[in-house]
């Protein structure tokens, strides 16, 4: 526990001193909402919408920080560190590599969480923004939005053979999803066959679900994205610990 | 006198090419051993496989009783490793990387203390990555020394530092071995084997040419000085002749 806790701290440390994630998870996402509340207005939707443009938006926004965290952050954290041989060196000590890696993992996951209170403080202040479905539901649906692209950032940085394949694996993952999964250009507003195309993306299935739990919709199909982001969790983890390099 | 390495029939060879080839030696608690040899010689390798980072072929390894292999958790409590590479988080600070080395053991040394004593309290706030050669391989030398080890392996010891520092490096040294720590260390300079070793094995290409004391292997060549003998040894003087 020692170890963890004073790795934690100077990660988290690094991770600031770097400065990317808090633009990508946190300064981003808060951006994006305030744009869209400031175009949009409280302007339902959809003529004759039951709620407004930017809360259809809220659950994708929310997703920004999983994504860069996942497929963007873990996957070049995960081979710097390997090709720095920093894992190899936790080898020789008593702790294993895997502490440092699953320090890795709950640093995404607070700034996931962090981003996502930002995200519903920036709606709520600016633009009365109150989330009407189940929070419970929200959160479990958000859980597994983390535990799919997460398992994706692992597998990637867990078997690129180096820092720049990884890099170029996470960009080809990070840019696509940013952009066509919905959780910047609303879902809404693409065309028929775009929006098709963008099904594919895992994250488009859990933008899907985090919508409806945001909206109290009704689920009706909850039960493909569910499974489909389950499945890519388990693929993703085996094939990761199957084939982890540590060096 | 307790064996506190033992090293028995190892090999380790890397698609197909032999790397390390049938090497044995024991060493004693308190012993400085130093192993010498040509760069690509086989010495990171050997100590690679003692440390158990790499899977030997063939042969057995035993630190302080135990398999490294094996018993990882409890074995590398009490063993401290500096390695030829710098592997540290970029942006990390000295103070920083020492309080996370000092957190992965049950035990450890005031690293104040350790920094004093090798000349780096005043970087304690610096980037390691913005020190010095010196001062970064001085600073892999404390963080070996954090876990307060019963045995210390130093790759490429005092390589990067100046005539001063590495005289204080060997000062320190000796202090720890009077204290009765084993040291295990690879080593291009012979004045500082010749100061700090007794016993060494020098390697060529993978195989163990001469192993023993200092002394034997100044006696067994037709020379008087380590430097001398070392590169009869290895026929390194002979190709230097023909140039």
């Amino acid at each position: 526990m020692k170890a963890f806790r004073a790795l934690l701290k100077t990660e988290i440390r690094l991770s600031l001193r770097g400065m990317d994630m808090f633009i990508f998870a946190i300064c981003m996402p808060v951006a994006v909402v305030i744009i869209l509340g400031s175009v949009f207005g409280n302007k339902p939707a959809f003529d004759g919408a039951g709620y407004t443009f930017l809360a259809q938006s809220f659950g994708a926004v929310s997703t920004i920080a999983v994504c860069a965290g996942g497929v963007m952050g873990l996957p070049l954290v995960v081979s710097d560190y390997r090709s720095r041989k920093i894992l190899k060196r936790f080898k020789v000590t008593p702790v294993s590599p895997a502490l440092i890696l699953t320090v890795q993992l709950v640093i995404y996951a607070l700034y996931s969480i962090a981003s996502l209170i930002f995200v519903y403080a920036a709606g709520a202040i600016f633009f009365g923004y109150q989330l009407q479905g189940s929070w419970l539901e929200f959160l479990g649906a958000y859980l597994l939005v983390m535990l799919s692209m997460f398992s994706i950032g692992l597998l990637v940085g867990g078997i690129a053979p180096n820092t720049k394949i990884a890099g170029v694996a996470a960009s080809l993952l990070y840019f696509p999803m940013l952009l066509f999964s919905g959780a910047t250009l609303p879902y809404e507003v693409m065309p028929v066959t775009l929006q098709k195309a963008a099904d594919i993306l895992p994250l488009t299935q859990g933008i899907k679900l985090l919508k409806a739990a945001s909206l109290g919709l009704p689920i009706s199909s909850v039960f493909i994205p569910v499974i489909v982001m389950i499945i890519i969790a388990v693929i993703c983890v085996t094939i990761s610990i199957r084939f982890f390099k540590w060096e | 006198m307790e064996t506190t390495i033992e090293v028995k029939n190892l090999c380790k060879s890397y698609a197909h090419v032999k790397a390390v080839e049938n090497i044995n030696f024991s060493i004693c608690r308190g012993d400085v051993f130093g192993l010498l040899g040509a760069n690509g010689a086989g010495k990171s390798t050997t100590i690679e496989c003692i440390l158990g980072t790499k899977k030997q072929d063939s042969g057995t390894v035993s630190i302080l009783g135990m398999n490294p292999q094996k018993e990882r958790k409890k074995l590398f409590e009490r063993v401290g490793v500096q390695f030829q590479e710098a592997n540290y988080q970029d942006k990390i600070k000295v103070a920083e990387l020492c309080e996370v080395t000092a957190s992965l053991y049950k035990n450890s040394l005031d690293y104040g203390t350790l920094l004093k004593q090798f000349g780096l309290s005043e970087k304690r706030k610096s980037l390691v990555s913005e020190l010095s050669g010196g001062q970064k391989q001085r600073l892999f030398i404390v963080l070996a020394l954090i876990p307060n080890p019963d045995i210390v392996f130093l790759d490429e010891l005092t390589t990067g530092l100046d005539s001063k520092a590495r005289r204080d490096v060997w000062k320190r040294l000796s202090a720890l071995k009077a204290k009765g720590i084993t040291i295990l260390l690879a080593s291009h300079f012979m004045d500082e084997v010749e100061t700090l070793c007794d016993k060494i094995m020098i390697l060529k290409r993978g195989e163990s040419i001469f192993y023993g004391t200092v002394q034997e292997a100044i006696e067994a060549s037709p020379y008087e000085k380590l430097e001398d003998a070392y590169l009869w040894y290895t026929d390194e003087e002979v190709e230097n002749e023909s140039i």
